[in-house]
């Protein structure tokens, strides 16, 4: 319990634009331990690991290596002291074959050249280690997804590693694969490695780790042994925030009729989904980011090619085939990424509550400027959109884009609003104003259906919650049952992991 | 020892092998046009013959590889042609001076490592996009070159004229020799980056990869092969001409673009480029043989790249379904 951490952060704090991400967070990673590092999205976890790879600097704090503290490490600094981190996202090169990736950044040489032979050694040391043994000469492009995380493990081990850390190395291994990285990682715990795995399984964490530093909100809720934590405990440290009053009171409404109903929705990413949409309620989308809640909407907004066995949008069969048919149908949608495919950041603010209309009317019909001037300021009143509207979008607060955003589609008269996590990036305040208004547009009998990666937002807003994974619906919960414990277990498939304990 | 050696030697060859696979078809359909050419002009298989093709091949051969590196490294050149002309110019008014023929040869390599360093060094280290640095680096130079020499004229010394572009294939002899050092390049460890820093910087550079250097290095080896293409074009015709490398930049990225290199950066390998700088020679010695108006030329090689770049797209997608 005394040995001395290889690596440490003492007290560390990051700021991304002005928003704290990261407040006095300490973590030591002691040579020989498994150390497991947890959190909800956002919570924390890649800015803290970026910053212990010196990717980061921490705003304040410092990091400290064999006993040395470091006020900004560097990404050399770390390599040279052993720190390895094989990331979650991908960063392979397709182009160029697995053991000239396993070795890019640190390539072996002889006269200036690669030196092939002592690559091809190393290489091949590193992926038997993780049971790859596939040819070393073939390029990565020809490796499906489950073998290239193994090839990124492979070239952290290149390395020969003193603390290595994996970025949720599982997310894309099966079952047979996670097992031979969790042989290799006692392996290297027995010969004095240090050890940070982050992951979203939680039954493989308790299986694996010595040690769990929780993150929530930036902030450590636990450091401790794992011994004697159990996953309910852990699923409580990493969720229940205060949630004060931000978010509207109200009573469901009534009259739910459905308005779309889709039997086994499928696509190269969904996997047999079945959906019903009513009229007057706030269905919320959960579960960790990206299983499939992105495609689900653009699947049901015509975007996405998808299958059925069967659908109904008010009352007509089939899944709509475009956009431009969703449209029709009455359906709109507000994207996650407001500044690349919500709105057109050059152009006015009027300009862009005016888009969809223009898409409406008929093709070479003439403007209106003054009617579109008086729907623009009448839009901008009822969504609190403040100021000129001939301004450029882009000088517009996060919060108010995304009002406009939103705002747009309201003269087409929706009926079904695909919203995908809405309030992403967007402050409390007006978090509060959406929130408020989602909940109106659901009192006037349109449906809403809000994917979110903001748990408390699922649980006090929506009348009930989906939550996915891989691509699958794993859980319907209702408003009776919602809550954070119940939204976050689901989505890390923790009541596998408690019938398993 | 000699066992690690072996096994690298294996590991070497074995990449290499790989690598062929995207080319092959290309190089088939490449080699069915020599073929014919060759049926139509049995000349081509003389020495003399195949000396004259292959000086005909060369400069767009060089260019295509400029045009390829940047293309890998993520980026896109305008400035390849006012690179040649400004190779020929350099080359056409010093070797007859007091420089000599060294010397002129070296200024022209020096100014194009340093003209090309600089393109990249504006490129990575201000972020800016490439095809705009290089469109106005293509200003710059082509200017630069108009100054040099306003009109044609310079001189090229005779010896040198008939040494590169005479009856004997020196120009294969140096396309080998490039070739060879483009491998040699890409298998020390910044070469080799270069696929990195081009599909995925970030990535590379968290990967402890020389992204900035490796990028910077390949538009500085694109600005020396395009200013020695100006070098070769200026001996063929035995004088220097301030505006001669113009068509090279169009046809430059028709030829990496024909080979398989794509715009997003990562894609594609120089013997892609080479081979659809190959194609475009046979093909345009092809129709001027066979009586087409040099009108049709134009069509032809239009209609000609987007059959072969939307040829993938079709075959890709019915194998990927």
């Amino acid at each position: 319990m005394t040995t001395a951490p290889i690596l440490a952060a003492r007290g560390v704090s990051k700021f991304f634009f002005g928003n704290r991400v990261l407040r006095d967070v300490s973590i030591a990673l002691q040579p020989g331990r498994i150390h497991a590092l947890l959190g909800e999205n956002g919570a924390g976890k890649s800015t803290l690991i970026n910053i212990l790879s010196g990717a980061l600097r921490p705003d304040s704090g410092g990091v400290e290596v064999d006993g040395k503290t470091y006020r900004a490490l560097s990404p050399r600094d770390a390599r040279r002291a052993g720190v390895a981190v094989a990331q979650q996202e991908l960063g392979l090169t397709s182009q160029i074959s697995i053991a000239e990736n396993v070795g890019l950044g640190d390539f072996p040489r002889r006269y200036g050249l690669i030196d092939y032979g002592d690559l091809a050694r190393r290489a091949k040391a590193a992926l038997d280690l993780v049971g790859l043994d596939e040819d070393l000469a073939s390029p990565v492009d020809d490796l499906p997804l489950g073998r290239r995380q193994m090839v990124e493990i492979a070239r952290a081990l290149f390395r020969e590693p003193r603390v290595l850390i994996l970025d949720e190395p599982t997310s894309s291994l099966s079952a047979h694969e996670a097992q031979t990285l969790t042989g290799l990682l006692e392996r290297l715990r027995s010969k004095g490695v240090a050890i940070l795995y982050i992951s979203h399984r939680l039954n493989e964490v308790m299986r694996l780790c010595d040690y769990v530093t929780v993150l929530k909100d930036g902030v450590v809720t636990a450091d401790r042994p794992m011994q004697g934590v159990d996953a309910a405990d852990l699923v409580r440290l990493m969720v229940g925030r205060d949630s004060g009053h931000l978010f509207p009171e109200w009573t469901p409404v009534a009259d739910r009729e459905p308005i779309v109903s889709v039997a086994g929705l499928s696509s190269s990413v969904l996997r047999d989904i079945d959906i019903t949409i009513r009229r007057g309620e706030v269905f919320g989308i959960g579960g960790l980011v990206g299983q499939g809640q992105e495609d689900l909407l653009l699947s049901l907004y015509g975007a996405l090619p998808a299958s059925s066995r069967s659908a109904t949008f008010r009352g007509r069969p089939g899944l709509p085939r475009s956009v431009r048919a969703a449209n029709d149908l009455g359906l709109a949608y507000v994207p996650a990424d407001r500044k690349r495919e919500g709105l057109h950041l050059a152009h006015a603010i009027a300009w862009n509550l005016m888009l969809p209309s223009f898409a409406r009317a008929a093709a070479l019909s003439l403007r209106r400027r003054g009617a579109e001037r008086g729907l623009a300021a009448q839009l901008a009143d009822r969504f609190t959109i403040k100021g000129d509207l001939t301004r450029q979008v882009q000088v517009l607060s996060g919060g108010n884009q995304q009002k406009v955003a939103l705002a747009k589609w309201i003269p087409g008269d929706p009926r079904v609003l695909l919203l995908n996590d809405p309030t992403r990036g967007v402050d409390v305040e007006t978090k509060r104003e959406i929130y408020g208004l989602l909940r109106r547009l659901a009192g006037e009998g349109k449906a809403i259906v809000l994917s979110s990666s903001d748990t408390p937002e699922l649980v006090h807003l929506c009348d009930r919650v989906a939550v996915m994974r891989q691509g699958r619906i794993v859980a319907n919960i209702e408003r009776q049952s919602l809550s954070e414990e119940a939204i976050v277990a689901a989505s890390m498939g923790a009541e596998t992991a408690r019938a398993a304990a | 020892m000699s066992a690690a050696a072996e096994t690298g030697a294996r590991l070497y060859f074995a990449v290499q092998r790989r690598r062929n696979r995207d080319a092959r078809g290309l190089l088939l359909v490449a080699a069915a046009f020599l073929a014919l050419y060759a049926y139509l002009f049995p000349g081509l298989l003389s020495v003399g013959g195949f000396a004259k093709f292959s000086q005909s091949w060369l400069p767009l051969a060089l260019v295509s590889m400029a045009q390829a590196i940047i293309m890998i490294a993520g980026g896109v050149s305008l400035a390849i042609g006012a690179m040649v002309s400004l190779g020929a110019v350099i080359a056409a008014t010093s070797m007859a001076g007091p420089l000599g023929v060294a010397g002129g040869a070296a200024l022209v390599m020096i100014v194009g490592l340093a003209v090309g360093a600089a393109c990249g060094a504006i490129v990575v280290r201000l972020g800016l996009p490439a095809i705009v640095v290089t469109l106005a680096a293509s200003f710059i130079v082509g200017g630069a070159a108009l100054l040099i020499l306003p009109r044609p004229g310079g001189a090229i010394p005779a010896w040198l004229s008939d040494l590169l572009a005479g009856d004997t294939p020196v120009a294969a002899a140096l396309l080998v020799a490039v070739v060879v050092l483009w491998k040699s390049y890409l298998a020390t460890p910044i070469g080799l980056s270069l696929y990195s820093a081009g599909e995925n910087p970030v990535a590379a550079y968290r990967a402890g990869a020389p992204v900035d250097a490796a990028r910077i290095a390949a538009y500085a080896a694109s600005g020396l092969l395009s200013t020695c293409a100006g070098l070769f074009v200026a001996a063929q015709t035995g004088s220097g001409d301030p505006v001669i490398g113009e068509a090279f930049t169009l046809n430059s990225i028709a030829a990496a673009v024909l080979g398989g290199v794509g715009f997003l950066g990562g894609r594609g390998a120089m013997r892609g480029a080479i081979a659809g700088s190959l194609l475009l020679s046979v093909m345009i010695n092809v129709m001027y043989f066979l009586g087409f108006p040099p009108v049709a030329h134009y069509i032809a090689q239009g209609l000609i790249i987007v059959g072969a770049v939307a040829l993938p797209q079709f075959t890709g997608r019915r194998s990927g379904a």
